[in-house]
């Protein structure tokens, strides 16, 4: 086992620990603290693919963005920061069909994952990635840039008309 | 081919299927009126449109039979049917596997559809008497009877499946609000359980269409009749397959619950009792007709293998309505609501399961029996309802434990009812009796056992209509009739049957009278047809029996 | 270096001038609204804007290529599809004008122009997408309008309420879309459906592998066409949606969604050289088909089955559009161009008869202040024209003759009994003899019940009438002469295959 996989698994171990504290910690508070541990487990993983720009991305846009402005949310609106949050009537027959199909989906992803014959190009060499994906955003998803623009126009539109009184 | 009638260059079949169309459209033209005498003035609008457009029908249709070739066989001939009417309605070439798509408009009549022509054309105009008292929503009333009447036209006129399906269909929705808005108190269960019934089985009969116009190419009736013209790649290709088989029972299905063929008759008695008088005439007089039309012009011709597979069966399941049906006539003399209407809808599965029989004769007697008794049929029983409106208008009940002793008081009405029922018994001298005998002949000759099981149905049918008369005339009359039907003397001005009332029932008295004593106006026309019908299904079906 | 890449960019700006012209529109309501704060203006606007893009695109009638580098394909069936979504984006831009659950309220309206040309762009985008990662944005582009206008009447609960409710299940069913094409990439190396279609042929495959990841994906589009079970979410987002806006999910949006399919559909898992119209050549073993047969049953029989339950007009001819939504699967699972043509003539009948139906409903609620089945009663005799026009539409939903709805049957059921799956069209025959029931629920409280009421003539504009018409008048032409149609709906089953 090298350094690399070590690196690796830890870096899992976070994703894995601190998303599992999302959905189960019943405070609001706990739960976007631990998305934050999230976050940064996957950035980490990214750096380890090389994808230094998604890592970067990932980490101003997710964590320094959209987690900032949840966790402010959620002090703004002080009233919740210590709510319990509970989900309606759980019995047990709800928690054995769940857990019965939980485990159907995993074994059926985790018999995929195990079987296909994944397609692995060779690591390039150690460079920057965001020179190729600024050619490629600007020549071959020339159109697909430009429509995720015109998508977040929209969506701002929308949070504009929610956010208006009237 | 003989000559075409033309008005106005329009051919003659398809002015006495559109002109209800027509008038359709004048009644909606004209406003309902606001106060009472305007309104009472529309409704008179309506009424005359009405009895107007449909005796003008009449007129043309007694034209098309002045002019109409006896010896002309049809059936699965396209170039010896008559008044032939021609043109292409749909044409879309170089479809992906469908190929080229071609519906066309083609209307044309031989001696199986002229009786049922002139049937419709006498009974639609005279159902008019039996609507004159419609006075809630006429204008909606005479809108639909007239949709009704096209659609009904249509359906003996058409020569092409697709066509036919569409007026098949058309009818439908106009017979659901008649029914629907001025039928009795169950009117809506009665609207809806006819409409769900009739769609389920014209939806088989749409898969059969679909499936029929893949082996043959076109929705034409006769390339559909013709073994050549079938392509071999088809499942409907071949003679005496299964799928063969499964494609004409669920063509006679389609057709048995229009007829309606006990186990498929249940929503009948439903419709009748809540429909109001001219609709249950023309449900009776009419709309059972198109259900052995469709097998006659249908069906049969286009599955002789699979008739002769199945006709012990058919010939079972016509005695079988013949019986259970006269059973349940009888029924109502002990049970429920002891209900005249509903003795005269069992009466109808009855008589119907005679036209069953006949049919599964397969001989020239039988066949002709057969389609004599539909028109009879149509006659009879429109006679026998517009009888029951006749009293129900008066008395605002038809249970047979309320009348008695009608006989003084109301003198013709008695002697126009016993008509009736006696042409029903199938009296000797009636017209009833001609194609009962028919029938009994033909069948006689094909399946002796079932016939003389059959039997049974003529001595039941004796039975209750005779109870019937007897309970409804004889006797003493009940203390709450004694007085006039209306003290005011407003609506009845005698106590005894009117003449818009008569002017329905006389006509239809005459006719039967007539072709009691002289059935060849009718038999004559379909002779040529129904003997090359015969031939056809034997020949078609390779039939045991030859 | 880069130059002939941008130059193939700026050819290829030539071929989607439609979208273009609504993107341009979409631009310049925004800045109208900024300027002119008026509804009249944005509305204008927003018409003339779809009406140039419908010029564009008759200019652009039988093109057949690819633009963008394989993002998107510029063919004959896309622009059949995008003809659907012009014409419902107009109608309900007009419809929109006379809704007075819009208008009564005092809401802003400038935003709802925006967002209906924002989606109608995401549709049309969709209706040609041939890269997993333009399907996952355009999809996005339509959904996240349709969000915001499923709410648009935020005061109204229920309204708020089923624009949360679709986002919930939208993103969830985003993401095992999303999910499902990632492991479409990790197989193949390539978001390009040509490209994969290309690399599955190639290479032998681990079979469940591309069954889970097609059924991914495909559960995305399912989710847009409201098919058994992904159609949870319908129900409450049509009924509380305004009207004109659950009118254009129930045409427009699943038209997108349809033509997506499909596409998808025949592109990944069709061997396009080896395939014919006659029959098309399935590649793998996996029975994509009888995969599709079973959510055309499930989705035509729930849809119609719980629609015999209800006793809200909306909420009935939301299940009922499960219910057509289903019929229309059965045109896919045949797998031929035929089928294909029957999906495509279906729809176009759909449009008219469904938009009908919407817009009848509409005009009543505002008269009677309810849209229950229950105030319906004698409404036929109060409104005898739009009532008669209702029942117009309702007949040509179950498909009888002679209405347009019967024609599209009958097309459908010739598809699919010409491939031979006698049992689905037995089933689906018996599917349309159930629906007739609910349809004819709403016929007989208009006019079985309190006939003759005598309550007076409740008063509808003339404009509003005309509405109607333009949709009821076609709705029963089509239905006695449909050869204009097929022939059109024939010359669009072409979809462009790659190069």
């Amino acid at each position: 086992m090298n350094w690399y996989n070590i690196v690796f698994y830890l870096f899992a171990l976070i994703v894995l620990v601190s998303a599992a504290g999302v959905v189960f910690s019943r405070k609001m508070m706990y739960a976007a603290f631990s998305l934050l541990f999230t976050f940064f487990g996957v950035a980490g993983l990214y750096v380890l693919l090389n994808a230094d720009f998604i890592a970067v991305t990932q980490i101003m846009v997710y964590i320094g963005g959209i987690l900032i402005l949840i966790i402010f949310g959620v002090m703004l609106t002080s009233k919740f920061t210590d709510l319990e949050i509970k989900s309606g009537t759980t019995g047990t027959v709800q928690y054995v069909l769940a857990g019965i199909s939980t485990i159907i989906v995993a074994a059926a992803l985790i018999i995929m994952y195990l079987n296909v014959d994944w397609v692995q190009n060779p690591v390039p060499e150690l460079e920057s990635t965001v020179k190729p994906i600024g050619i490629l955003l600007m020549t071959k998803y020339f159109l697909a840039f430009q429509v995720a623009a015109i998508l977040l126009l929209l969506a701002f539109i929308g949070a504009a008309k929610i956010a208006r009184r009237k | 081919m003989s000559g075409t009638f033309n008005i106005l260059g329009v051919g003659i079949l398809t002015w006495i299927t559109f002109l209800p169309i027509l008038g359709m459209i004048a009644i909606l033209a004209i406003p309902s009126g606001k106060d009472e005498i305007s309104r009472a003035r529309s409704l008179n609008y309506f009424r005359y449109i009405t009895l107007g457009i449909t005796f003008i029908q009449l007129i043309l249709t007694l034209v098309v039979y002045s002019g109409f070739n006896f010896s002309m066989p049809g059936i699965n001939d396209a170039s010896s049917m008559q008044f032939i009417e021609r043109v292409t309605w749909i044409s879309v070439t170089g479809l992906p596997m469908l190929g080229d798509l071609k519906i066309e408009y083609f209307l044309g009549i031989d001696g199986i559809s002229m009786p049922m022509l002139l049937l419709t054309a006498i009974v639609s105009t005279l159902a008019v008497f039996a609507s004159w008292g419609i006075k809630k929503a006429a204008k909606g009333y005479f809108a639909m009877y007239l949709l009704l009447v096209t659609g009904m036209m249509g359906v003996f006129v058409a020569l092409d499946f697709f066509l036919f399906y569409v007026f098949w269909e058309l009818m439908l929705l106009p017979m659901y609000f008649l029914i629907g808005i001025w039928g009795g108190p169950r009117k809506e269960y009665a609207a809806i359980k006819f409409f769900l019934y009739t769609l389920f089985g014209s939806v088989f009969m749409l898969l059969v269409m679909i499936a029929l116009y893949f082996a043959v190419g076109s929705f034409n009736m006769f390339d559909m009749m013709d073994p050549s013209k079938f392509d071999q790649n088809s499942i409907l290709a071949g003679f005496g397959t299964s799928w063969r088989y499964i494609a004409f029972a669920a063509l006679f299905v389609g057709f048995a619950i229009k007829v309606p063929i006990v186990p498929f008759h249940t929503w009948l008695p439903d419709a009748h009792v809540e429909a109001p008088t001219a609709i249950s005439v023309i449900l009776a007089g009419v709309l059972l007709k198109m259900g052995t039309y469709g097998m006659i012009r249908i069906a049969w011709p286009m599955f002789p293998d699979a008739v002769q597979y199945f006709n012990w069966w058919i010939g079972l399941i016509g005695m079988v309505s013949i019986v259970y049906g006269a059973l349940c006539a009888l029924a109502q003399f002990s049970v429920g609501k002891r209900d005249l209407k509903k003795m005269i809808a069992y009466s109808s599965v009855s008589h119907m399961g005679y036209v069953m029989l006949g049919l599964a004769a397969l001989n020239t007697e039988g066949v002709i029996g057969a389609i004599f008794q539909m028109f009879n049929h149509g006659t009879i029983t429109a006679m026998l309802f517009m009888i029951v409106g006749v009293i129900y208008d008066r008395a605002h009940t038809r249970s047979l434990d309320d009348f008695g002793g009608m006989a003084n008081k109301m003198p013709v009405y008695t002697a126009i009812m016993t008509i009736a029922f006696f042409a029903a018994i199938g009296l000797p001298g009636l017209s009833g009796f001609v194609s009962e005998a028919l029938v009994f002949l033909g069948a006689f000759k094909t399946y002796p056992v079932l016939t003389v099981i059959s039997g049974l149905g003529i001595i039941l049918g004796a039975g209750y209509m005779l109870w019937a008369l007897q309970k409804v005339f004889f006797g003493k009359l009940p203390e709450r009739w004694s007085g006039p039907w209306d003290p005011t003397g407003k609506i009845y001005k005698n106590d005894d049957i009117n003449y818009i009332e008569l002017g329905g029932l006389v006509p239809l008295a005459i006719v039967v009278i007539y072709l009691g004593i002289n059935p060849n106006p009718v038999i004559g026309m379909m002779t040529s047809s129904v003997n090359h019908f015969v031939e056809l299904i034997r020949i078609g079906g390779n039939f045991a029996g030859m | 270096m880069y130059n002939a890449v941008v130059n193939e960019l700026i050819g290829s700006l030539g071929l989607i001038k439609p979208e273009l012209a609504l993107l341009v529109t979409f631009v310049v309501v925004i800045i109208a609204d900024l300027i002119f704060k008026n509804n009249k203006v944005n509305l204008g606007l927003s018409i003339l804007g779809t009406i140039v893009s419908g010029i564009f695109l008759i200019g652009m009638s039988g093109t057949n290529t690819s633009a963008f580098a394989n993002l998107i394909a510029v063919d004959p069936f896309s622009e059949f599809f995008k003809y659907l979504i012009l014409i419902s984006t107009l109608i309900v831009l007009v419809m929109s004008e006379f809704s007075e659950e819009l208008h009564n309220r005092d809401v802003w309206m400038g935003e709802y122009y925006m967002l209906v040309l924002g989606m109608a762009l995401g549709m049309f985008l969709l209706a040609g997408a041939t890269n997993l990662i333009m399907i996952y944005l355009a999809l996005e582009t339509m959904s996240m309008s349709s969000y915001i206008l499923s709410g648009y009447t935020k005061e109204i609960k229920r309204s708020s309420e089923a624009s949360l409710k679709y986002v919930i299940f939208g993103s969830l069913s985003s993401g095992i879309m999303i999910y499902g094409m990632s492991i479409l990439f990790g197989m193949t190396g390539s978001l390009d459906l040509y490209a994969i279609q290309s690399y599955l042929a190639a290479n032998g495959f681990f079979q469940p592998a591309i069954f889970i990841s097609g059924l991914m994906v495909i559960a995305g589009f399912a989710y847009k066409i409201s098919a058994v079970p992904f159609h949870f979410w319908t129900p409450d987002v049509y009924e509380g949606s305004p009207i004109t806006i659950t009118a254009y999910l129930s045409v427009a949006s699943k038209a997108a969604g349809f033509a997506v399919l499909v596409r998808f559909i025949k592109l990944t898992f069709f061997d396009a050289a080896g395939s014919s119209d006659e029959s098309w050549i399935m590649m793998n073993s996996i029975p994509w088909d009888m995969v599709l047969a079973v959510l055309a049953v499930a989705t035509m029989t729930l849809g119609n089955i719980v629609a015999l339950w209800q006793s809200n007009v909306k909420r009935m001819l939301a299940y009922s559009s499960i219910a057509h939504a289903g019929y229309l699967l059965m045109g896919i699972v045949v797998m031929t161009n035929t089928g294909l043509m029957s999906i495509l003539v279906y729809f176009f009948f759909y449009l008219l008869m469904n938009f009908g139906a919407f817009i009848v409903v509409m005009l009543f609620a505002h008269k009677i202040g309810s849209e229950e089945m229950d105030d319906y009663e004698g409404i036929g005799y109060q409104a005898p024209v739009l009532a008669s026009l209702l029942t117009l539409f309702l007949v040509s939903l179950t498909g009888l003759p002679p209405t347009a709805g019967f024609i599209g049957k009958l097309v459908l059921f010739g598809a699919v009994l010409d491939s031979g799956w006698y049992w689905l069209a037995v089933i689906g025959v018996l599917n349309s003899v159930v629906s007739l029931y609910y349809y004819a629920k709403v016929v007989r409280n208009m006019w079985l019940r309190k006939v003759d009421n005598g309550k007076g003539t409740l008063k509808f504009s003339i404009q509003s009438q005309a509405l109607v018409m333009v949709l009821g008048i076609p709705t029963l032409v089509f239905g006695l002469f449909f050869g204009p149609i097929m022939r059109w709906a024939e010359h669009s089953v072409r979809i462009f295959l790659g190069n």
